[in-house]
């Protein structure tokens, strides 16, 4: 329990600091910053309405189908690269040159292609979080040590036992960094895809909207739920996942490393 | 017929000549040391009958027949101990068994007969982050062992461990071969290491590595390394590697 709330302390330190920021906000312009108050009593009133939850499920489905794509197409490209070195320097070409460009900047391109609707804001959080997640993987297959290739090779393993039972598991913290390192960028292009346009609901299209209406309580409501939806995520959701997954890493040592 | 043969083996990388014209003979069951300075092309000899390197030049033979590729007859072990650092010691030790098909229960009793060989019973649900590198050594071996290979290819096993460990692991080692008639190559730089367990010593010079001498030394086991025997090899040896004042 004590080691809980140290562990939390930190956590809930920055979330004041931000909170009385507003506050601070608040008492020298209380037309632009809303009161903690007023914006918490406004929480738990959008909260109530239907409208907030299709915001949030719009958001979400995007995020479910666009993440995962990218993760699983990362992943694949990561590994092929580990396994066939001129396609990882390729890779890594094209990977400099694609990085370079925001992702929200192919929103018009795809909107002319795609028109309105889900399909272009799915393809920018596609694209935003494909990179990283192939890189983290691209690194992680480099780290393979070669011994444990060797080993497996000795003990009569063939090409595809020695990806599914030596490279898949020595690069799933790769998958994981890169998952993390996904997700981030996912969440940041989904909610400007969502600004941009293209769709007329979601949390981006919300607060957007709240801005263009000078509701300013709806703004700081959207930005706080935006920011705690993708904390929840990140650090309780695939912390755990990681932790599950990378029980090895997590087990106290003995003498070695 | 040998169970272990170089045939005028040569190799090169690129244009590092490594090995010069190898010839090694090793019948079966018997326990062989290669020692030489470090670079000298004893670990590629090692690796090339593992299966893991191929000869320039030459011949490269197990009992006969032309080394190809690795074969789950020759069991190698690496000195950087090379376990898996996400299996379990006793999902390290069934890796090869599961590769093999090995019907699990079958798979359980051999596993347990082999830790309990190496002094590892009970440790079966441990990760080697949890265990000492001693220990993690002798996982290394079970995982070899367990295959019940005929040949045992040692790559410095013991390099990495401190010299206490390093001792009670060649008493260790000579109990697990003596009466197996399992054949033995151990590459090591540590003569006194070669000679305590081997029963034939050969002796590589510097790169490109060629066989300089062979030792037969054939004393009852355990062997005393401050008999007059003993110490008189060493000295040989170490003439012959030209570390003597």
């Amino acid at each position: 329990m004590i080691r809980k709330i140290q562990k939390l302390w930190p956590f809930a330190a920055a979330v004041a600091t931000l909170l009385l920021l507003l506050q601070v906000g608040n008492w020298v312009n209380p037309l632009i910053f809303p009161s903690v108050p007023s914006v918490f009593v406004r929480l738990y009133e959008g909260v109530a309405e239907p409208k907030f939850w299709k915001a949030v499920g719009a958001s979400m489905y995007r995020l479910l189908i666009g993440y995962p794509i990218a993760c699983f197409l990362g992943g694949v490209f990561g590994l092929l690269a580990g396994l066939y070195r001129g396609f990882a320097s390729y890779l890594r070409r094209l990977i400099a040159i694609l990085q370079s460009i925001p992702p929200i900047t192919w929103l018009p391109f795809l909107m002319i292609i795609y028109g309105f609707g889900d399909v272009p804001i799915i393809a920018i959080v596609i694209i935003a979080s494909f990179f990283p997640m192939a890189i983290a993987v691209m690194d992680g297959t480099e780290g393979v040590v070669r011994t444990h290739l060797e080993v497996a090779r000795v003990l009569g393993a063939k090409k595809s036992q020695i990806v599914r039972r030596v490279y898949l598991p020595e690069t799933l913290p790769a998958f994981m960094t890169g998952g993390q390192l996904a997700f981030g960028n996912a969440w940041r292009s989904l909610i400007a895809g969502e600004m941009f346009g293209s769709a007329m609901v979601g949390l981006g299209f919300s607060i957007r909207f709240a801005g263009e209406i000078a509701d300013m309580s709806g703004v700081i409501l959207y930005i706080i739920v935006i920011g705690v939806i993708a904390t929840l995520l990140d650090q309780i959701l695939m912390e755990q996942v990681k932790r599950r997954l990378l029980r090895w890493r997590y087990i106290a040592g003995g003498e070695g490393k | 017929m040998h169970t272990l043969e170089l045939r005028n083996v040569s190799k090169r990388f690129d244009s590092l000549q490594v090995l010069d014209r190898i010839d090694l003979k090793i019948p079966q069951g018997e326990f062989a040391a290669i020692v030489g300075p470090s670079g000298c092309g004893k670990s590629t000899a090692l690796r090339m009958l593992a299966g893991l390197e191929t000869a320039t030049e030459g011949d490269v033979l197990a009992n006969g027949a032309k080394i190809t590729g690795p074969s789950p007859e020759r069991m190698m072990i690496f000195q950087e101990h090379g376990l898996y650092p996400w299996l379990t010691v006793e999902k390290n030790v069934a890796f090869g068994l599961e590769l093999a098909k090995v019907p699990k229960p079958e798979a359980k009793e051999r596993i347990n007969a082999v830790l309990e060989k190496v002094n590892l019973k009970g440790f079966n649900h441990y990760f080697p982050s949890q265990l000492s590198g001693g220990m993690r050594q002798r996982v290394a071996i079970a995982r070899a062992l367990v295959m019940d290979p005929d040949i045992l290819l040692l790559d410095e096993p013991y390099g990495a461990l401190d010299a206490m460990t390093r001792l009670t692991m060649q008493n260790e080692l000579i109990r697990i071969w003596q009466g197996t008639g399992k054949t033995m190559l151990l590459i090591t730089h540590d003569i006194d290491e070669a000679l305590y367990l081997a029963d034939k010593v050969y002796v590589m010079s510097p790169r490109p590595g060629q066989i300089i001498h062979t030792t037969h030394y054939e004393a009852p086991r355990p062997r005393d390394r401050s008999s007059e025997e003993f110490v008189a090899y060493r000295r040989e040896i170490m003439k012959l590697l030209g570390l003597d004042e």
